[in-house]
């Protein structure tokens, strides 16, 4: 490749087209791909529900709230996984906290948005527990995991639920970063589109007719870019596409810009794993293990120490509820039937996890976390 | 239920191997390649850019179960290299392009905010978006994944 050309033809907060040159159709999926599945942004994960008398179920709310994009600009270093954080059930650093409350006493009914979605401060005391200085936190803009409506004069709120007079709404949610591999409320993509060879010249569609091809098959904006291949022209099956464009457009969690640059940064990641797991192979064959593990860094040889060793990172992510006492005073709630967890299942329970969290807590060794060495433990 | 944990498709389990060789017994200089939670994304890239080196003669990727996370890819060189090398060459090559490509993207970027910054500032806050998103990004850091 001869160096890849790119041309953005608009750029607007939330949405950015362009037009990809010089590359093969592998590389410019890979690049849509990975913006569409592979960065973290904040959605609500859990919800605890304290009162719902309105029309909705539970779970209804619970999902629709799961869907409310949150502001994540710089997500990918501001915040942590909870898999990969190491508090027992969510701190600061890896949860941000909303709460909902709202009556209805009149005698009309109340649209209940996003913008009565309000971000507090933890439900226990948060200290802060841990002693590094989360350099997280003061990555963060002023308005991080607030609903992205909220501060943008003349924007259309997400509406959860109507409710009428004499109906409440009340619950608290744990929002957390995830990637849309997860589950699709983590992707900060609303829609990506992609387009090749609009004059179809490389046939690798066919195009059904009735009547007229050319009439039935009207050319996209993206047809004037390329010229019309002539009414004679033989058929060239050794083209390749080479020309994409693109428009990437976001829920308004992060901007476009950030969607794209944290996209290819990803992809290098991914390159950089295959090469770093690749390596230790050469190594041994050169019979040298011990550079595998330099390889790694510093912790490659360390990395499984700290779950198997500290009882006492076991004992809390057995007993989340003991150790942290509000946790334990909103316990009852927690276990009941009262809580619900939002849309994702995976992530049901913080308490009855011992082998989660073990399993997290060795996991997070693996890609998609750069900067493991953050966690505190590794050293 | 019995859904396993979503996570558990893109992070790499506890001792889990990200990577594993498996070399050919029957064919000359070719390999299979088993790459652990990953999935066309890389796949795909990894393929097309090994087939466009001179000194590769096959290299395919699937992934054999839509349920299970990983990939695996074949690669048979020519015998002047390695299929792990080639592999190692592609992928170098492509963090390259990607680099490429990011600085042109950057560049492309910068244009067009000086642009907002004169022209287009109706639509609320400029293209950089430093209102509610505060810090705007730090992907300028100039993170080289080159030292990893």
């Amino acid at each position: 490749m001869d160096g890849a050309i790119v041309r953005i033809r608009e750029l607007k907060k939330d949405s950015v087209n362009f037009v990809l040159e010089n590359v093969d159709m592998a590389f410019a999926n890979s690049l849509r791909r990975v913006v569409m599945a592979d960065i973290p942004s904040i959605a609500i994960d859990i919800v605890e529900i304290d009162a719902n008398t309105t029309v909705l179920p539970d779970e209804f709310i619970a999902h629709r709230l799961g869907m409310v994009p949150l502001i994540s600009a710089n997500c990918s270093d501001a915040m942590r996984y909870t898999r990969d954080c190491s508090c027992p059930a969510g701190c600061p650093i890896c949860s941000i906290w909303l709460q909902l409350s709202v009556t209805c006493t009149d005698d009309r009914t109340i649209d209940v948005t996003s913008d009565n979605l309000e971000v507090v401060p933890g439900p226990y005391g948060m200290s802060m527990s841990m002693d590094d200085a989360p350099e997280e936190l003061a990555k963060r803009g002023p308005y991080f995991g607030h609903p992205v409506s909220k501060h943008e004069p003349g924007a259309q709120p997400v509406l959860l639920c109507k409710i009428r007079k004499g109906q409440e709404l009340k619950l608290r949610c744990v929002a957390r970063k995830g990637i849309a591999k997860e589950h699709a409320k983590w992707s900060p993509c609303s829609a990506v589109s992609f387009e090749y060879d609009p004059h179809n010249k490389l046939r690798h569609t066919t195009h059904w007719y009735e009547v007229d091809e050319r009439a039935e098959w009207p050319l996209g904006p993206n047809a004037e870019e390329e010229e019309a291949p002539r009414e004679d022209q033989p058929f060239d099956f050794n083209a390749k596409p080479n020309k994409f464009y693109m428009e990437v457009e976001t829920d308004g969690s992060m901007g476009a810009q950030e969607v794209i640059m944290k996209g290819l940064a990803e992809l290098q990641t991914k390159l950089a794993n295959l090469i770093i797991g690749i390596k230790p192979d050469l190594d041994i064959m050169a019979g040298g293990d011990g550079q595998a593990a330099g390889a790694w860094g510093t912790d490659g040889g360390t990395w499984n120490a700290p779950e198997m060793a500290s009882g006492a990172w076991g004992a809390t992510a057995s007993a989340p509820e003991a150790t942290s006492p509000a946790w334990g005073n909103t316990g009852p709630q927690f276990g009941g039937g009262s809580r619900r967890g939002a849309a994702s299942p995976a992530r049901v329970a913080w308490s009855g996890s011992p082998s989660g969290g073990a399993g997290w807590g060795g996991a997070q060794t693996g890609w998609g976390s750069p900067n493991r060495e953050t966690n505190g433990w590794a050293t | 239920m019995n859904a396993i944990n979503r996570h558990e498709l893109f992070v790499l389990e506890d001792g889990e191997n990200p990577v594993e060789v498996t070399e050919d017994t029957k064919i000359p200089n070719a390999a299979t390649i088993r790459i652990a939670k990953q999935d066309h994304t890389l796949g795909n890239m990894v393929r097309a850019q090994l087939l466009s080196m001179p000194s590769v003669l096959f290299a395919g990727y699937k992934v054999p179960h839509p349920l299970q996370p990983y990939f695996i890819i074949k690669v048979q060189t020519d015998g002047t290299i390695t299929p792990q090398i080639a592999l190692e060459t592609a992928c170098n090559d492509l963090i390259k392009m990607v680099g490429d490509v990011e600085g042109k993207f950057k560049r492309e970027f910068a244009f067009k905010d000086a642009d907002g910054a004169a022209g287009s500032n109706a639509t609320g806050a400029a293209a950089g978006g430093d209102d509610p998103y505060g810090s705007g990004g730090g992907w300028s850091e100039g993170k080289d994944y080159l030292d990893f």
